[in-house]
């Protein structure tokens, strides 16, 4: 079952692309990567992962901008999106709370807490 | 100068007595001489008057006479006057005939012929004509009064027809003589005499009293010129004086009085005026404060009408002074956002904390960031008697915000990232979950190289913060460039060799020595270089090379990398700036490494410079001067 979920991981940090792909293939799901905002755009529409982890910081198109254009979509198809930020701002907050499916995971989080909450939003028991 | 002398002279006080006593002596003559005319005057109405009331006594005894005598002859026949009575009236009439009596009678028929006339001396020519026709011609009693031509007399006619069957048959004419009243008369002199010496007692008494009051008064006049109060002694004596005394106390006093209070109230004046000097000198000093302020400020009364307006609001609002000043606030400002804000203000409670709002001018101050507060000017708790709105140019502030929010978000970025990637493959390699050997040993040099990362950052913020604060010292030293360069080039030769880049040294046979702080110029040289190493593909080369010219060390880092396009270079030293090429962003970087080499070169006197061509390479130049080492030899 796990096996049919796809998670996109978009980070222009290779080090988090690669622990994080490490991660989640080991409990069995299909990982795809992008390296900034556009990238990732490309491959929802196209790939329509279960899953999507976005940092929010990165070029060319930033994960705040990434998961407004997106959210509209979740009417149809939801996903999880999952924003991994460094920002300590309230506004930070306020937005993501706006957005649908939407958690966010501050810096520097636990890969086995991340695995945590895909897991229970997928309704996955271990 | 002698007329002069002359003129003067008689102004001093010895010389000054004669003439001035020949001039009050010659004001009295004068008021002597107006009493003894009034006198003259009065005693003239007065024996007037008196011989005035006589006469008319005089008059109205000769008019009851005369007409109680023509009534009397009109009541006989006029026959009779011809015949039998006839001699018998003539000589009755003659008993009356003195100087005070009748003068004349005649008795007409109705012809007007007289029958009877009876006229002593030549009387008859005397009489007027239009006196005697209109006696004969009035049909009732006539009187009339006539002066005689020759001798003057005064005459009283009085004539009466004689009725006879209902028929006039004739007229009685009778003259009497009016004598005037003489006031030298001897029975009159007495009389005249004691009204001319009494006015004259009057008169003098008066005289006195005027005199004697003024004199007085003068005194008291002269005192209050020379400011002495006292009083002459002869004066108390003067039984004038004495009646007028209390008077004069009292209007001493009250001339005292006055005095004071004049003195008082100049005194009070004369403050006043320097008062307003000195308020109006302050009021045109606060103005001109208020007016070379870098901020707007509006004064309006409680009703919003303003008050003042400063050069700043003026300009910013693009208005003239005599546009607004007087006038109500809401006609004036066309803003809303501030006549907003100062009704809300106005809601809230006068003695709380001011609020403020943020603004702009987008036609007159496009781009710029205003702020708005306001505050009530109070004379006494809860007593306000205006308002002082305030408009400040905050957008340097705004924009210092920004940074600093940018910044600090900028920080937490670059320390999180590293920090999540060594904790994250720490966890992995802790929950055991990679077994593989070669995944171990990448993790850890991930967590190692993550670790350096976080070190240099740090180590970079910590020196940005002693530049910002000014604290950055250099501890300069003699500097031999052959261990230096060794020293710089230590720490990327590893990460070359794995990127299989090449690094050519182009080094003197004699290294220069160099007065610097080694460690600083070390890092700032480190940063250069591990530029060179992150953005120079594989198989790449890098070129270093340190040469001593016109007085400068010049360390030189070229490389054949990707590259910084032109629109880019103006920036890279800015702090935070990172380029959006690609190739540049994904390789970690905090933006700080060229912000902080600059300010270590220019801490040094040096200078540093760029050439670089996208996808081609750069080349960095840093010179630092050596003429601080060569003081240092001396």
């Amino acid at each position: 079952m796990a096996k049919s979920k796809k998670i996109l991981i978009i980070d222009d940090e290779a080090p988090i692309r690669r622990v994080l792909e490490l991660k989640l293939k080991s409990r069995g799901y299909e990982v795809i990567m992008a390296t900034d905002g556009e990238e990732g755009l490309n491959l929802i529409k196209s790939q329509e992962p279960d899953v999507v982890i976005s940092d929010i910081n990165m070029p060319r198109l930033d994960g705040e901008t990434l998961c407004k254009m997106v959210n509209p979509s979740k009417k149809t198809r939801s996903f999880l999106t999952i924003i991994m930020t460094s920002r300590i701002s309230p506004d930070e907050r306020l937005w993501v709370s706006e957005m649908d499916d939407t958690v966010f995971m501050e810096k520097p989080f636990s890969p086995s807490k991340l695995l945590e909450c895909i897991d229970h939003y997928l309704g996955i028991q271990r | 100068m002698r007329m002069k002398y002359s003129f003067f002279a008689p102004r001093s006080k010895g010389d000054g007595t004669q003439p001035r006593m020949r001039t009050i002596k010659m004001r009295l003559s004068w008021i002597g001489m107006s009493l003894l005319l009034l006198l003259i005057i009065v005693t003239f109405l007065f024996s007037k008057m008196l011989t005035r009331q006589e006469e008319e006594s005089k008059i109205q005894n000769l008019r009851s006479n005369g007409i109680h005598l023509v009534n009397l002859i009109a009541l006989f026949p006029i026959k009779d006057f011809e015949t039998a009575k006839r001699d018998f009236l003539l000589r009755t009439l003659s008993e009356y005939t003195s100087q005070e009596g009748l003068i004349y009678l005649f008795i007409h028929d109705n012809t007007g012929k007289p029958i009877i006339s009876f006229a002593p001396g030549n009387t008859s020519s005397q009489i007027p004509e239009h006196v005697k026709m209109q006696s004969l011609f009035t049909m009732g009693l006539a009187e009339q009064s006539f002066k005689t031509a020759v001798s003057g007399e005064i005459v009283y006619e009085f004539a009466k027809p004689i009725f006879e069957r209902g028929e006039k048959a004739g007229t009685v004419r009778l003259g009497l003589r009016f004598r005037p009243v003489a006031i030298l008369s001897l029975q009159h002199i007495s009389i005249l005499a004691m009204i001319i010496f009494s006015l004259f007692a009057v008169l003098i008494l008066g005289y006195y009293g005027i005199v004697m009051s003024l004199k007085r008064l003068r005194t008291l006049h002269e005192n209050f010129k020379r400011n002495d109060m006292d009083l002459p002694t002869d004066m108390t004596s003067d039984i004038s004086a004495r009646h007028v005394m209390p008077m004069i106390d009292d209007l001493e006093q009250s001339l005292s009085q006055i005095q004071d209070k004049l003195n008082q109230i100049k005194t009070i004046n004369s403050e006043l005026t320097s008062k307003l000097g000195v308020t109006t000198f302050e009021k045109n000093q606060i103005m001109k404060i208020l007016d070379s302020i870098n901020f707007g400020i509006i004064i309006t009364d409680m009703h919003n009408n303003v008050g003042h307006i400063n050069g700043y609001m003026l300009k910013l609002l693009n208005k003239k002074r005599e546009e607004i000043i007087d006038r109500p606030l809401e006609e004036t400002l066309n803003h809303d956002d501030i006549l907003s804000f100062i009704s809300t203000q106005e809601i809230l409670d006068q003695d709380g904390p001011a609020n403020h709002k943020e603004i702009t001018f987008p036609d007159l101050a496009p781009g710029e960031t205003f702020q708005v507060s306001s505050s009530y000017m109070q004379v006494s708790e809860r007593n306000p008697i205006g308002k002082m709105i305030f408009v400040k140019n905050i957008t340097h502030e705004k924009l210092a915000e920004e940074s600093r929010h940018g910044f600090i978000a900028h920080i937490a970025h670059e320390l999180l990232t590293p920090l999540t990637n060594i904790k994250s493959y720490s966890e992995m390699l802790i929950d055991g979950e990679i077994q593989d050997p070669d995944v171990q040993k990448e993790f850890y040099n991930t967590i190692n190289e993550e670790t350096n990362r976080l070190s240099l950052l740090v180590q970079n913020l910590l020196n940005i913060s002693k530049i910002e604060m000014g604290s950055l010292t250099i501890n300069r030293g003699l500097v031999r460039t052959d261990w230096f360069v060794d020293g710089c080039l230590a720490p990327i030769e590893a990460s070359a060799l794995d990127k299989n880049i090449t690094i050519e040294k182009k080094l003197p046979e004699t290294f220069p020595m160099l007065m610097a702080d080694k460690e600083l110029l070390k890092a700032a040289i480190i940063n250069i270089l591990g530029n060179a190493l992150k953005y120079t593909p594989e198989s790449g080369k890098i070129t270093f090379s340190i040469t001593e010219q016109d007085g400068y060390i010049v360390f030189e880092v070229i490389d054949t990398g990707y590259g910084i396009a032109t629109e880019d270079i103006p920036h890279i030293f800015d702090k935070f700036y990172r380029s959006d090429n690609p190739l540049v962003t994904k390789q970690t970087g905090s933006g700080l490494g060229l912000s902080i080499t600059s300010d270590i070169v220019y801490l040094h006197n040096g200078e540093i410079g760029v050439e670089s061509e996208l996808g081609k390479g750069s080349h960095f130049t840093i010179r630092i001067p050596k003429e601080e080492y060569q003081i240092g030899k001396e």
